[in-house]
């Protein structure tokens, strides 16, 4: 996140410039959520973690951190967060013990070329009839978020005991599950299907770089969208623990919310940020915004992406 | 030769002293000395961080057990009808007449069928796009043919995403293919399926097939066929009696490690098949970012055991090339010049080689030019601006890296490969064993192998109330050694094995030490399959992610791919691919202009 115009850049040199003396060091991530990975397995081993903040985080690998160590790997420090109270009213329950602390949020959904398709899927049902055969593009829910976010949303839609006979009537339709959002979202420009799951920002964009809107028309299933937040933490074995709380907490402030999550494609998590320019235009927000929070993934998450992988791959 | 010493300069007398030294060091050490040392190098950044790793699968709480890797194989999802027949041996001749009486339905043969499928999908491909490339390249003489045998393994180092990327652009509905033969009304339709991901294997492997075979042939000793010809054979007969046996070890060899290659592919398999084409390496890689390390760890000893058996079964029959000396090699004919099969050959294989290796780089360059579908210098302003901004991932510092690292491998990896081609050449089951294990960096999963350099060698050790952590520059270049060297080590075996021992000992008989034998004898010999193994360690050097990424100590040590992927995962770019294509640009100059300088180094040495 280190190159200049990055939010990782913004958020260096702001917090630098408030804080005499401090350094703010990024570590770039290697790839995907191995980033993560690295740290739990330095916590098992007992290898030093190096790190104040991890800035990235999702609610389901807040869960499987927890299910592989004994000990907590990141702090509770809601409590001594100035801004906390401004987070959204949707954000407040995500992590019932206080740990991630949402800095922005976005809403994954399906996206639709409406140049290519007589009439727009509205519906998951919709996704699995012959109308949409071969259409949608979707990522691996085992390692990307938006895939993950995709397979979550349509648990909360058919069910825990539902989800898998919707998942062989969608593999039986021929869904594409590709290795990465870049592979599927790259497939779906070049056309080969008219449908991607992607990101309700996915316009914004588009009207960047001059592109036809309509290929890019954000498609809310049953007027849901799944609200996927990113989440900061302060890791608990940091010795640096009030400056890494008051960096979180920057994060939260007014002015933070107006730039962070703007130039992640993202929304803001508090009620100060706000969005301008193309953001204001073309962001979509869903009417009925799902998500599951931390409680409503513990002990359940891994085995849902489990049965649905091994679903996926032998079909 | 060389047995006389110049009197009249005195450099000319410094220069043979020398090397009259350099002599007796390398008789000194000789190859058990460098194969000791290469033992150790392997020991640290190979067997001990991949034993521990694997070691979880042998083990269940505090004791041994075979537990895990039972519960794998008599998983249906892994093995389909095989893990049913192991779990319940009793209800098999049941359950086989049942299939009979069915008709005999396909079975599942679950995630390491499948896999096994695609690889000899992959491995056929391979050999038959790159049987014929060996041909024209032994064949035939033309302008430029030294600078395509160097260029051949190009496609060996370019990122999956990359590829995956020119093959859409090449193979895809609206790609360049289905635009010409939809002139004449036809459509392709291969997105995300088996033959895709099987072409896309074989534009990785088939270059190693030619380059393989193109090293033995250029060591054929013309001779031989000359005798056969003059007891009144014709041209065909001598080629297919004297030359095609000299070739088979390394046609095997390049079989061999394409194979394997192809078993254990992972980046590109998942970037044009997705998870509904997955390999046992794709779901291992997937497990392991999901921390079920002990999982991942008993699918890697089930592909180890395959890959490494494999490779045992190939060295029964590695010595089987029959002897010969570079004394007399095969002439070239010319490429121009009356109409023969072999011309038209040559021809159509030029324009298959066009569609399926040139077309897919060709559009990797294409969307490094272009931004929102028009021509534009917008990526390479990026990467300009990330070299010259603060904090960003400067492409000339990965250039750099990159190529300091694949001279370090390189230099490291060609004596590794050459002790242990020279050392376990011998017969005999110790010795075929003992190869068998010493290719295991091949044949055992990147995935695995990067969870060991991290907890093994990152996180460190402590010993004796030290604790010692390897990481930096040097261990990444001895780990991209371990990666290259079996190849070094699979392109000279095969022809160590001609080196016919008579000769050897003639040289040793008028007083050449050791080491002055290799010179003047087998050197000559090898030097072919030196430099073409010296490629491979270059090409996988430059191409290494995984171990790159976990051992570099500080953020400045990182190479090319690694800087693509940044790019790619930026998301402040975007879902923009052409900064990365930008940088696959890059390497594939660099990379290009490295393998012909390469060859020309080291075809300083060839016959």
């Amino acid at each position: 996140m280190g190159d200049s115009g990055s939010p990782g850049a913004w958020l260096k040199s702001k917090f630098e410039a408030a804080h005499d003396g401090v350094t703010v060091k990024w570590r770039t991530p290697t790839s995907g959520s191995s980033n993560l990975t690295e740290f739990v397995q330095r916590a098992r081993r007992g290898a030093s973690i190096d790190a104040d903040v991890y800035v990235g985080l999702n609610t389901d690998e807040l869960v499987l951190v927890d299910q592989k160590l004994d000990s907590p790997l990141f702090a509770d420090v809601h409590g001594d967060l100035s801004h906390v109270g401004d987070l959204k009213k949707e954000l407040r329950g995500l992590d019932s013990k206080g740990r991630a602390v949402p800095y922005d949020t976005g809403y994954i959904t399906s996206v639709a070329d409406a140049t290519a398709l007589d009439r727009l899927p509205t519906s998951f049902d919709d996704l699995a009839s012959a109308r949409y055969e071969n259409d949608l593009l979707m990522e691996n829910a085992q390692d990307t978020d938006t895939g993950k976010a995709f397979l979550l949303w349509s648990i909360h839609a058919k069910g825990s005991g539902g989800y898998l006979d919707y998942w062989k009537s969608l593999l039986d339709n021929g869904v594409h599950v590709l290795g990465t959002w870049s592979a599927a979202y790259k497939a779906y420009t070049n056309g080969e299907a008219p449908i991607v799951v992607s990101y309700s920002t996915d316009q914004v964009y588009a009207a960047n770089n001059g592109e036809n809107l309509q290929k890019y028309t954000v498609d809310f299933l049953d007027d849901q969208g799944y609200a996927n937040p990113e989440s900061a933490a302060v890791f608990a074995g940091s010795d640096q623990r009030a400056l890494a709380t008051a960096f979180v907490d920057f994060m939260l402030s007014p002015s933070a919310q107006k730039h962070i999550p703007q130039l992640n494609y993202e929304f803001p998590s508090t009620t100060t940020g706000s969005l301008s320019g193309n953001f204001q235009k073309y962001a979509k927000v869903p009417s009925k915004p799902v998500t599951f929070t931390y409680d409503d993934l513990a002990g359940k998450v891994s085995g849902w992406v489990d049965k649905w992988a091994r679903l996926v791959a032998q079909h | 030769m060389g047995g006389q010493v110049g009197t009249s300069r005195r450099a000319a007398l410094d220069g043979d002293a020398l090397l009259a030294r350099l002599y007796v060091l390398a008789d000194a050490v000789g190859a058990r000395g460098a194969f000791l040392g290469t033992l150790a190098l392997l020991l640290v950044v190979f067997y001990f961080p991949v034993g521990a790793v694997l070691a979880t699968a042998i083990t269940r709480g505090a004791g041994l057990s075979v537990a895990p890797v039972w519960e794998t194989l008599t998983d249906r999802f892994y093995f389909g009808v095989l893990a049913g027949v192991l779990s319940d041996p009793q209800s098999a001749p049941g359950a086989l007449l049942g299939w009979a009486s069915a008709g005999f339905p396909v079975v599942s043969t679950g995630l390491f069928g499948f896999t096994a499928y695609l690889a000899v999908l992959g491995t056929a491909g391979a050999v038959v796009v790159g049987l014929p490339g060996a041909f024209v390249l032994a064949r035939y003489e033309f302008p430029g043919r030294t600078l395509v045998r160097s260029l051949t393994v190009v496609p060996f180092v370019l990122p999956a995403i990359m590829v995956a990327v020119g093959f859409t652009a090449m193979f895809g509905t609206h790609g360049a293919l289905n635009a010409v033969v939809g002139l004449v009304g036809l459509h392709v339709d291969v997105a995300f399926t088996v033959p895709l991901v099987v072409a896309a294997l074989t534009f990785y492997n088939a270059p190693l097939v030619t380059r393989f075979v193109v090293a033995a042939a250029e060591t054929v000793d013309a001779r031989t066929v000359e005798t056969a010809r003059s007891l009144g054979a014709p041209r065909w007969r001598a080629v297919l009696d004297v030359v095609v046996p000299q070739l088979v070890p390394s046609v095997l060899a390049a079989v061999l490690l394409v194979f394997v290659f192809d078993f254990m592919a992972f980046p590109i398999v998942l970037a044009l098949g997705g998870l509904r084409l997955a390999t046992v390496e794709v779901w291992l890689y997937h497990l392991a970012t999901r921390l079920r390390l002990s999982q991942a760890a008993s699918l890697a000893v089930l592909e180890a055991a395959i890959t490494l058996g494999l490779t045992y079964v190939y060295l029964r029959y590695e010595r089987t090339g029959g002897a010969g000396t570079a004394a007399a090699t095969v002439e070239r004919v010319p490429l121009r010049g009356g109409l023969t099969a072999g011309r038209v050959l040559a021809v159509v294989y030029a324009v298959l080689a066009v569609v399926l290796f040139v077309g897919p780089l060709a559009s990797m360059v294409a969307e490094s030019l272009t931004r929102g579908g028009v021509l534009s210098g917008a990526n390479y302003g990026f990467l300009l601006a990330q070299q010259l901004g603060a904090g960003g991932t400067r492409p000339a510092l990965a250039v750099r890296n990159s190529l300091l690292f694949a001279v370090g491998a390189v230099v490291l990896a060609v004596p590794m490969g050459a002790s242990v081609a020279a050392v376990t050449s011998r017969d005999g089951r110790v010795h075929r064993v003992t190869g068998a294990l010493l290719m295991a960096p091949l044949a055992v999963s990147g995935v695995v192998l990067g969870i060991g350099l991290l907890q093994g060698l990152v996180f460190g050790v402590t010993l004796f109330g030290v604790h010692v952590s390897v990481a930096g520059p040097l261990a990444i270049v001895a780990a991209h050694a371990v990666v290259g060297y079996p190849f070094v080590v699979r392109n000279v075996a095969p022809l160590l094995a001609r080196v016919s021992d008579d000769v050897r000992d003639a040289a040793r008989t008028l007083g050449a030490g050791p080491a002055r034998a290799f010179r003047d004898v087998t050197l000559p010999l090898v030097a072919p399959g030196l430099v073409a193994g010296a490629a491979f360690a270059f090409a996988i050097s430059v191409g290494e992610f995984n171990a790159t990424v976990v051992l570099a100590r500080s953020p400045g040590q990182y190479t090319m791919p690694v800087a693509l992927e940044r790019y790619l995962v930026t998301p402040s770019l975007g879902p923009a691919l052409g900064p990365a294509a930008a940088m696959g640009t890059v390497l594939l100059v660099v990379t290009a202009a490295s393998f012909v300088i390469v060859e020309r180094l080291g075809g300083r040495w060839e016959p």
